[in-house]
């Protein structure tokens, strides 16, 4: 009974170990490529059959690529870019969420709803409309253009709602009888209790700050204030045969992105895990 | 209901204070772009921003014509391709990392990477391992697939890159909801001698579900709103463009390059509402699944 | 929290200052913002530029490169909220739009006809025939060959007596000699079968440009001869093209003719070190028997400088676009390698650039004796599409070439229809 037990478990692990590795190896696989193509030449890309390592280890690529880009202002305005729109984000989502989730005011209902129909709305509608109004107030080219579509989140605001649900109305109410003002209530006992979320929330504005293409490509037109994203596309305009100097310039722009996940990875994975937490 | 308390009876004004930073915005950045645009879906547009009203005449045009039938279906068959899928193998490597396994993190870091990539890259690198004359995947299984040329197959790999895209995160949300679970019910359940298949679906399945509910949602309005991946993967030169065209490619092809923003709107319209029917018979539908009391 | 409070803070007057730096102070100098879509010729952009600040020291130029993908998506929406770029390339695809619609100033005052082709004061002009751009470039296709391939099968170079039965027996050869492909025929327009059908007599447009000529015996000629290129074992069939373009085809060693154009040579040049030496470029081959004319074409497509009717400082503006459409900015031009100069008796100074380099460019202006202009009318933007998408159905063999045809004169027609009266 115990050595049939022990097989099966045994027999369990290794079929895990063995879909996992599977798995592991088709979602890395990609990547590995990718670095390896950066040391090719333009023909050993385009061998037939394709020649797996390349000739030469050398970073003539990554020169030409970084030569071609301002990549010291892309680092910047993209880390500018995720620092303030992660800061309103956290902020203001913050304040919606808590009123919706614990506060009673006319129209709450319908404005939340607000909240959920722009979760179903394509985000390419709103381009030319968002256009015009920063073109109106005269601020395109700036860093406030590229934050501007950012600057609230329909998303952090439902997340953050589902998150004080969870705390207890008990909390609060004790607070605001021991004499806590509301905002105190809600910038002294509440918004602390909510810090995971927020983290979560901050990375989440992170990773799709950092991806967003066409809006910094359409609101800023000088390349010194595009962002990494935007500016890897222009790479391409110029090099659309070159694969090897795209793909450099690809892995230029991911570093800072695997640098920062290889760092905060148990904050990354918990905060993700977060959002789907009831 | 819940009960009213003091603090929430007081609170009318700060309310509405503290919902109207997000509020504003999103009325200004997006509801307003948005009711603009079903204002000009019944409209004919003229060049640079410029309408004049004429009812229903685009969603006329664009009932009769074939192309946007067959975007719509290749929206429905792409949702169809990566939602199940793509939710049954994250709930799969969710569970299998669950398990007490040795290098836990390091395998989730693995899922997890596609996430910080941009999205251009990723596009970029499965186009080259796809290529049919010096793609990586021809060349490996000695085969001469036109992966992203063959009517049949174009929507598949891009729904095989979808997927490939989201999986981690999907799995990590999962793997959250499967942690919560308390470790009690499967020691009962093994002293009642069920088995582990069994407790995957008596316990396991049921107390995921309201994670598993988020994760579904949230997949079907993003692959009906599909656009970025099937317009980097798909050339305009690939004579499969037709059968990848999805209702946001067939948008962004008329509103942007033949500038007909009317016809354009209505077929966002025409998207809002089948996301919406969607979402709707989710939240209906969840009632006989989704298990809320944990 | 203190921390958190003091942080939002700082980042909110990071905001406030990103803000208030967008607006310049004026302090007499006009700062003019050029918009342009090919990082190619940035360089030769900016040079023309500091030749006209070197002169009017209160005049400051900065020259922005964006994609040609989003480039029209933000010129419109620049348009209109009104703020345009100062000065900004204009394509012929575009510029009816733009001109006839009224937002483009008139430049007839400030270009120097006499010095310009037809063809060039054509693709500057709107519907009405008003000037609302200075001719900027003029470009043609030449068919760039692999000599090495030429050599492997003992097949001479392509030269000025080369027809379409020449173009199809060494492809033939090549194939035959080294595996590998021939003249590469793909799905595109002026890289493509335009070029073919004039050669054979006919005509995209109608001679007035209100309706499609898909169905003139000379089209049919050159279309059929194109499409079927691709039924050839050594031309790839569009498939392969859907992945891997001419281009890149030809520079990995893998085909040995393509179309191209004269704007990517040196770039193609700067971009395949290896590749220097191994190929040379000839003037387009000649229909043998041509439905009508003399069997030879190539299309001719040009820029122009644009600003917009409502610009506020339109004197200073119109003044630097008439140094762009000068001797001496046309000159700086063609020298920097970057475009062949509209201006006439000045396509030297673009061929010049070409000495260092192993390679006659000659015949890209030897072509301009036969050159046939781009082909536009207001409606192709809504056209455009529509003709592309049948022809990829009749690669596939969706649709037979007749039964195509005629669906491209029907969307053409279709199009232009609300743009042209019946009797205009």
């Amino acid at each position: 009974m115990e050595t049939s037990m022990k097989t099966n478990r045994r027999l369990g692990e290794g079929l895990t170990y063995t879909v996992l590795i599977l798995g592991s190896v088709v979602m890395i696989f990609p990547f590995v490529w990718m670095v390896l193509t950066c040391f090719k030449t333009q023909a050993e890309s385009m061998a037939i059959p394709p020649q797996i390592l390349p000739s030469h280890w050398d970073l003539e690529n990554f020169v030409t690529a970084l030569q071609s880009l301002p990549f010291v202002n892309l680092y910047i305005n993209t880390a500018l870019l995720i620092v303030l729109r992660v800061i309103c984000a956290v902020v203001f989502s913050s304040m919606a969420g808590y009123a919706f989730a614990k506060l009673n005011f006319p129209c709450k209902n319908l404005l939340f709803s607000i909240v959920l129909v722009q979760m179903m709305l394509p985000s390419q509608i709103f381009i030319t409309p968002q256009y015009l109004m920063l073109a109106r107030m005269g601020q395109t080219n700036t860093i406030f253009a590229l934050v501007f579509p950012g600057i609230v989140s329909a998303f952090g605001t439902f997340f953050l709602r589902q998150t004080y649900l969870g705390i207890p109305n008990e909390i609060a109410e004790a607070a605001y009888l021991d004499g806590c003002t509301k905002w105190q209530t809600f910038t002294k006992v509440m918004f602390p209790l909510t810090g995971s979320s927020c983290a979560a929330l901050a990375i989440f504005t992170a990773v799709f700050a950092y991806s967003d293409l066409m809006w910094p490509l359409i609101c800023n037109t000088d390349l010194n204030m595009m962002t990494l994203s935007a500016g890897l596309s222009t790479l391409n305009g110029q090099y659309t045969t070159n694969f090897p100097v795209l793909m450099a310039g690809s892995l230029l722009a991911m570093v800072p992105m695997v640098v920062l996940y290889l760092i905060f990875q148990k904050q990354f994975i918990q905060g993700i895990a977060m959002t789907g937490g009831k | 209901m819940q009960k009213t308390s003091k603090l929430s009876r007081d609170g009318a004004v700060w309310g509405l204070l503290m919902v109207a930073p997000t509020i504003i915005g999103l009325l200004v950045l997006n509801i307003w772009p948005f009711i603009e645009t079903i204002y000009m879906s019944f409209s004919k547009s003229l060049p640079f921003g410029e309408f004049e009203f004429e009812g229903l005449d685009n969603y006329i045009e664009m009932f009769q014509n074939p192309e946007f039938w067959k975007a719509t279906g290749n929206t429905i068959l792409f949702c169809i391709l990566t939602v199940p899928v793509g939710i049954f193998l994250a709930l799969l490597v969710a569970v299998l990392l669950n398990s007490k396994i040795r290098g836990r993190t390091t395998f989730r870091a693995i899922f997890f990477l596609p996430m910080v990539v941009a999205p251009a890259a990723v596009a970029m690198v499965w186009k080259w391992i796809f290529n049919t004359q010096y793609g990586i995947l021809n060349t490996a299984f000695g085969q001469n697939v036109g992966w992203l040329t063959d009517p049949h197959l174009v929507l598949l790999t891009c729904a095989v890159v979808q997927i490939w895209s989201n999986i981690g995160y999907d799995a990590v949300l999962l793997l959250a909801g499967l942690q919560n679970v308390s470790q009690t019910l499967y020691e009962a359940a093994d002293l009642d001698g069920a088995s582990k298949v069994r407790q995957f679906f008596s316990i396991t399945l049921p107390m995921v579900s309201p994670t598993l509910f988020v994760v579904l949602i949230m997949r079907l309005m993003s692959s009906l709103k599909v656009f970025d991946l099937v317009y980097m993967m798909v050339d305009d030169a690939n004579p499969a463009l037709n059968d990848a065209q999805t209702l946001m490619s067939l948008f962004y092809r008329e509103s942007f390059i033949a500038g007909d923003k009317g016809y354009a709107s209505a077929i966002v319209v025409w998207t809002v509402l089948l996301i919406g029917i969607v979402t709707v018979i989710q939240f209906v539908g969840q009632k006989k699944w989704v298990n809320y009391e944990v | 929290m203190n921390k958190l409070h003091r942080f939002a803070a700082g980042a909110l007057a990071a905001l406030l200052a990103a803000s208030l730096a967008g607006c310049a102070a004026d302090d007499g100098t006009v700062d003019l913002t050029f918009q342009i879509w090919d990082v190619a010729q940035r360089d030769g952009m900016q040079a023309m530029c500091d030749a006209y600040t070197a002169q009017h020291p209160d005049v400051h130029i900065e020259v922005q490169v964006i994609n040609w993908d989003e480039y029209w998506t933000k010129l419109e929406a620049a348009t209109m909220s009104n703020k345009m770029p100062d000065i900004f390339w204009m394509h012929t695809n575009e510029i009816l739009k733009y001109a006839d619609n009224g937002k483009l100033a008139d430049c007839s005052d400030i270009v120097e006809t006499e010095h310009f082709s037809d063809i060039s004061l054509s693709n500057a002009s709107g519907s009405d025939g008003v000037l609302y751009g200075v001719p900027k470039d003029k470009d043609t296709v030449g068919l760039v060959y692999n000599k090495e391939m030429f050599d492997a099968a003992g097949v001479a170079y392509p030269d000025e007596t080369w027809t379409w039965d020449d173009l199809v027996e060494a492809s033939e050869k090549i194939h035959d000699a080294t595996g590998n492909y021939g003249y590469m025929a793909y799905a595109d327009d002026q890289l493509g079968y335009w070029n073919f059908v004039y050669q054979a007599g006919g005509s995209i447009l109608t001679p007035d440009k209100t309706r499609g000529n898909f169905l003139d015996p000379g089209t049919r000629k050159g279309m059929e001869f194109y499409i079927g290129l691709q039924q050839n074992d050594w031309c790839p069939d569009q498939n392969y093209f859907a992945e891997t373009s001419p281009g890149t085809a030809f520079f990995s060693e893998k085909g040995a003719m393509f179309l191209e154009g004269n704007w990517n040579i040196l770039a193609e040049l700067q971009n395949y070190p290896d590749m220097v030496g191994k190929w040379d470029v000839a003037v387009l081959p000649a229909c043998p028997d041509p439905v009508s004319g003399e069997g030879r074409a190539t299309i001719s497509n040009g820029l122009s400088y644009a600003t917009g009717a409502n610009n506020p400082h339109l004197d200073i503006v119109k003044d630097v676009l008439k140094f762009f459409g000068s001797e001496e900015g046309q000159r700086i031009q063609g020298e920097s390698g970057a475009a062949i100069p509209a201006y006439e008796g000045l396509e030297d100074t673009w061929v010049g650039v070409f000495d260092e380099y192993p390679i006659d460019v000659q015949c890209f202006i030897d072509m301009f004796d036969y050159c046939i202009q781009s082909v536009n009318n207001a409606a192709r933007p809504e056209w455009k599409t529509d003709v592309s998408d049948t022809l990829l159905k009749i690669y596939t063999g969706e649709l037979d070439l007749d039964t195509g045809l005629a669906q491209m004169q029907e969307a053409v027609d279709t199009a232009s229809a609300e743009y042209y009266e019946e009797d205009a």
